[in-house]
């Protein structure tokens, strides 16, 4: 499973042109890194280099903007450069969905219609679904983790548990390190031990577990701290 | 619940709170914080959680009157089986009086919640018309039955929720209500995260970490999630002595 592979299955469930991966890096630089096809490759490079899209207002707002008409007035207003130019690629309606959860903000997922008009109930649903399996697939090839399909779904859920959450920001404050990277090592902690993020989580989150800033060391039991949960 | 004049005062009062809550910087989570606590206040309860759904379809925690672990798990425990689960799919309100005797209607989390100290349970739905996006949860250590009105009361709280949520009393395009409702959810896990990071720093419980960051964002007038980014952003620092240093 990568996050290619949960991009193609976007496309198919959405019945899209094609879709494209946007990745946030360091600095706020954005970086197309895959699409679907020829067309939203076009339609990604379109996005990075006039830096204005739906895609770049998604990733700034933190939630999902959803372009039912890009030859709409409301749409030509907002983007005078790009939505002229998409809609010569032959994109009608783009929903652009971001990979992120808090502050894990990996990037953005551009959905491209040829049919105008907002995605159903279901649509927008599959979509949210697929960023969430794309930002797991993302965090985890950071950490060297090679995902299987059902824990995908296991996972995809469990990310949305709270022990998850604050176990990345407890290892964020331990390491020095952004949420991203913190929930990063935990889900690279679990895999290597074989064990469940949810019960790692719990762990940290129970004081038992810490990771050490010890470089590469990996986590380390040690004592409760004098004060308690 | 005290007499009639004063409980009818007090009930004006806590509406008037609300609503001046809804305005321009209007902060979510910080109104269905407070929104929690009033209704322990005003139902004679001992604990309220509200939960919304996501995409997933799975109901999530946004808000609770306290931030304890153990009550905390109650509520996450209904995401697969409990009183809101059933309030959320039949978009009725669900009443357990007795918590003792419904473990084969929610073997899990009966006995969890009888464990935890609670003896009744009551799930008021949130819903805008057809649409249920969630419920408000109950929790009693009281042996005695709840006053119809009383429940009449949370529902009007319940309904009180989902229009901060959602905005507006008028029927909602589907999509927006998604998106509203992911902001949402979306805004509590950044406080999650906030939560855990504080603690750490702090050396204190993630109970005590959220105390610091909601008074933090009160005492400021600021959003609590503008708080909680900063906090994890690394460019506000919050003791427990309530100072606070703002690096580069």
């Amino acid at each position: 499973m990568s996050v290619r592979h949960a991009c193609v299955a976007c496309s198919r469930a959405l019945e899209a042109l094609g879709t494209g991966l946007t990745m946030l890096r360091s600095g706020g630089l954005r970086e197309p890194v895959y699409a679907t096809g020829p067309k939203s490759q076009d339609l990604e490079e379109l996005q990075f280099t006039l830096g204005e899209g739906p895609g770049v207002d998604a990733l700034e707002a933190g939630g999902p903007v959803l372009t039912a008409d890009l030859a709409g007035g409301p749409a030509e207003r907002r983007w005078p450069a790009f939505a002229p130019a998409a809609a010569q690629c032959g994109a009608e309606a783009i929903y652009a969905i971001p990979v992120a959860a808090g502050a894990v903000r990996l990037g953005v997922l551009n959905v491209y219609r040829t049919h105008k008009g907002l995605p159903s109930g279901a649509e927008l649903s599959d979509a949210l679904i697929f960023a969430d399996a794309v930002m797991v697939l993302a965090i985890d090839g950071r950490g060297g983790v090679a995902t299987g399909l059902e824990e995908l779904i296991e996972v995809s859920f469990a990310e949305r548990r709270a022990h998850v959450h604050q176990a990345a920001g407890m290892v964020a404050a331990q390491l020095q390190l952004n949420i991203t990277d913190a929930l990063a090592r935990l889900r690279a902690h679990a895999y290597l031990l074989d064990r469940r993020l949810g019960e790692v989580a719990t762990d940290v989150v129970r004081r038992r577990l810490r990771f050490g800033a010890d470089g590469d060391g990996g986590a380390a039991r040690g004592p409760p701290p004098a004060r308690g949960r | 619940m005290g007499d009639i004049a004063a409980s009818d005062r007090y009930v004006r009062e806590v509406f008037v709170e609300l609503t001046d809550t809804l305005v321009d910087e209007f902060d979510i989570i910080d109104f269905l914080d407070r929104l929690a606590a009033r209704c322990v206040e005003l139902l004679g309860v001992s604990a309220c959680g509200l939960l919304l759904v996501d995409h997933h379809g799975t109901l999530n925690l946004i808000a609770a009157s306290s931030e304890r672990a153990r009550l905390l798990e109650l509520f996450e425990l209904q995401s697969s089986e409990g009183p809101c689960l059933d309030a959320y799919r039949t978009g009725l309100p669900i009443s357990c009086a007795e918590l003792t005797e419904a473990g084969e209607r929610w073997p899990r989390f009966a006995p969890t919640a009888y464990t935890a100290g609670f003896t009744r349970v009551d799930a008021l739905p949130m819903r805008l018309r057809d649409e249920v996006i969630g419920a408000l949860n109950l929790f009693s250590v009281a042996a005695e039955p709840v006053h119809p009105d009383v429940l009449e009361l949370g529902q009007t709280l319940a309904n009180a929720a989902t229009i901060g949520i959602l905005h507006q009393r008028a029927v909602q395009r589907r999509d927006v209500v998604t998106v509203q409702l992911q902001g949402a959810l979306n805004g509590r896990i950044l406080i999650e995260q906030a939560k855990g990071f504080l603690a750490e720093r702090q050396n204190i419980s993630v109970e005590e970490a959220f105390a610091l960051l909601r008074d933090h964002a009160r005492a400021h007038d600021g959003k609590l999630l503008d708080v909680a980014r900063a906090v994890v952003d690394g460019t506000l620092t919050i003791g427990a002595s309530g100072a606070r240093r703002r690096s580069p």
